[in-house]
């Protein structure tokens, strides 16, 4: 008698229809939103950022449930792989889906970390688009006093977040260098007896800076952020300084400064303004001939342009060509083996490519504004951004949260802030509650009320909501047509600082 | 009694069944065109609503501006409609969402089932260092 073989124990895969806990092809939608790319191509993307890309009337056939499990069996396989539809009323991975929403909600756990001390309003560049510099000698009534600078302190380390970040501004931050000496020291001294981490960044435009002011700058690891819109032409005729070229002086303070501190320790911003779009060629190349790692096309400030015209969609229109051109740009870079990025694009790369999210204050939701940064105006006046101090020089307070001699919850919590918090969520914005691309974007009250007069704002003719559905329509176009933009744009959103 | 969609003079008019259209839909799809449209809501009868779209003073179209208009209005009703079906069917798997992602772990369960290994040792004999 021969025994029966006994059956073997094994680790190994099951056939596919083992796992097919449901025969009969019935699913369930999850979250999604979706939205039109071209006439052949729609987007549907979901709770967490995943998108796929599919043929027109998709969609149609998802909702009305007339994907097949057999005969779509790919499509069906990746609508479940993707958080799409689910086989069950609650996905039995319910859970991992809401880890990855906190993932890409993590920065919100530290509430603000840039603290923006305006140290001076005094400058010695006119530039035309600035509304709010002064050319003045008067110390005492436009560089912040050394009370406000303690009380900016004392707010800051209240932050719960425990690294906070201290950006100077101007004006022309470094005309109240012995200012900002006298903030440094403090804040470090601070920050090492609380153990909470410390980031010095000064905002110049390095025309008057020294040797000796950068060895302090590399004694404190203080951080350099300055401005270049592009070449000598394009640079000298937005930053206009009287009896030089404002070009010059910051190309030789970038080369200083990288010397003395280090080639990373310098950055550099540019402004976009009307002469700017017809130099998109020539500014990429001046950030790359200058050896910077990338480039951020920002797009015209509404605080110097009329931006409640219909003069306003063709400014919108112009720099998205402007955008696209520069960016065409940046990507024959990369073709030949170089990495330059775009910081705009990758912004968004990050939020469709990745995991993960970037902290940018109107490119998130909820916005970044107050609880992700906070300026303190050289006044002792406390706003909510950059911009919302613009206006106010512009005497529009709406985004004025108090002063400096307020307490953290009055500034923070308060009635304004709380205002605020109605509209800085664009999950519950009319326009943007069932947009596609909801969450690669974010909502900008201030820039809402700066263009449209009120902080909700309306996106059928919002600039706002014009340029971002565009330039995202645009990457997907590219990520659909090229595989080679799509590796290098892959290789952007692996950038992500986390 | 059925009614046909149609350019009037100026004015576009889309006609859309209630069994068939959300009122959320429909506004949510007008709220697109309030920047250049004069937009209007109103019943046909009890059973259809009646969209108009009028071209603002200072945005005139030709004729074969309102075929296309007319053509976009009537895919954007069917476009919003089905985001509409989308969001409500899916309103309490995403509150759901929200609320477990934001929570502090009360919310979490443990995984469906037991731990088990095909070949036969007891998983939950394995200490942990």
């Amino acid at each position: 008698m021969i025994d029966a073989k006994p059956e073997r124990k094994t680790r190994k895969f099951k056939e596919s229809n083992y796992y097919d806990l449901k025969k009969d092809g019935q699913y369930f939608l999850l979250p999604f939103r979706f939205h039109r790319i071209t006439t052949e191509k729609e987007i549907i993307v979901n709770e967490v950022g995943d998108f796929l890309i599919l043929p027109t009337g998709t969609y149609e056939r998802i909702v009305k449930r007339q994907v097949d499990k057999e005969t779509d069996s790919e499509l069906y396989g990746d609508l479940i792989a993707n958080y799409f539809i689910s086989e069950e009323v609650i996905s039995p991975l319910i859970d991992v889906l809401a880890t990855r929403y906190r993932t890409k909600k993590l920065f919100l756990n530290h509430f603000t970390g840039l603290h923006i001390f305006v140290i001076s309003l005094r400058c010695e560049h006119t530039c035309h688009y600035c509304q709010v510099s002064r050319v003045t000698q008067n110390r005492d009534k436009y560089d912040m006093s050394i009370d406000y600078i303690d009380k900016g302190i004392e707010i800051m380390f209240k932050s719960p977040n425990p690294h906070v970040t201290m950006e100077f501004q101007g004006g022309e931050a470094l005309l109240a260098f012995d200012n900002i000496k006298y903030a440094v020291e403090k804040a470090e001294r601070i920050a090492k007896e609380i153990g909470k981490g410390l980031t010095k960044v000064i905002c110049t435009n390095l025309a008057i800076v020294t040797e000796e002011i950068l060895e302090y700058c590399k004694e404190h690891e203080i951080l350099i952020s300055t401005s270049l819109d592009g070449p000598k032409l394009v640079h000298d005729n937005n930053r206009h300084k009287p009896h030089a070229s404002s070009y010059e002086l910051t190309i030789r303070g970038i080369e200083l400064a990288r010397k003395i501190l280090g080639h990373d320790r310098v950055s550099a911003l540019m402004t976009t303004t009307k002469l700017s779009l017809d130099y998109p060629i020539e500014i990429v190349d001046e950030y790359f001939n200058l050896g910077f790692q990338g480039i951020f096309l920002r797009n015209i400030s509404p605080y110097g342009f009329a931006l409640r015209t219909e003069k306003s969609k063709y400014d919108t229109e112009k720099f998205l060509t402007f955008y696209k051109k520069a960016l065409d740009r940046i990507l024959e870079y990369n073709f030949q083996g170089y990495n330059f990025t775009e910081d705009l694009a990758r912004i968004f790369l990050i939020k469709m490519l990745s995991p993960f999210n970037v902290g940018f204050v109107d490119l998130q939701s909820p916005a970044g504004l107050i609880n992700g940064v906070i300026v303190f105006n050289y006044d002792g006046g406390v706003y909510a951004t950059d911009e919302s101090r613009m206006l106010a020089e512009q005497k529009d307070f709406t985004f004025k949260l108090g002063t400096l001699n307020d307490s953290y919850n009055e500034l923070f919590f308060g009635k304004k802030a709380q205002e605020i918090a109605e509209v800085w969520a664009n999950e519950s914005l009319a326009g943007c509650s069932e947009c596609a691309f909801q969450q690669y974007c974010g909502a900008d009250p201030v820039h809402n009320h700066a263009t449209q007069g009120d902080m909700y704002g309306y996106r059928p003719n919002s600039d706002f909501c014009q340029k971002n559905m565009e330039i995202i329509r645009y990457l997907i176009e590219l990520i659909e047509s090229d595989q080679r933009v799509k590796n290098i744009f892959q290789g952007w959103a692996r950038t992500v600082n986390h | 009694m059925s009614f046909q969609n149609r350019i009037e003079g100026n004015e576009i008019i889309v006609f859309a069944d209630t069994s068939l259209y959300s009122k959320d839909s429909i506004f949510k799809c007008l709220y697109w065109y309030g920047d250049k449209y004069h937009t209007n809501v109103s019943f046909a009868d009890s059973n259809t609503y009646k969209v108009g779209l009028k071209p603002m003073s200072d945005n005139p179209i030709s004729s074969e501006q309102a075929e296309k208009l007319l053509q976009k209005l009537e895919r954007d009703l069917i476009d919003f409609n089905l985001r509409d079906i989308v969001t409500k069917e899916t309103k309490n798997i995403r509150d759901l969402l929200t609320a477990k992602a934001f929570s502090n772990g009360e919310f979490d369960e443990l995984p469906p089932g037991e731990i088990s290994d095909p070949v036969g040792f007891n998983v939950n004999e394995i200490k942990n260092d």
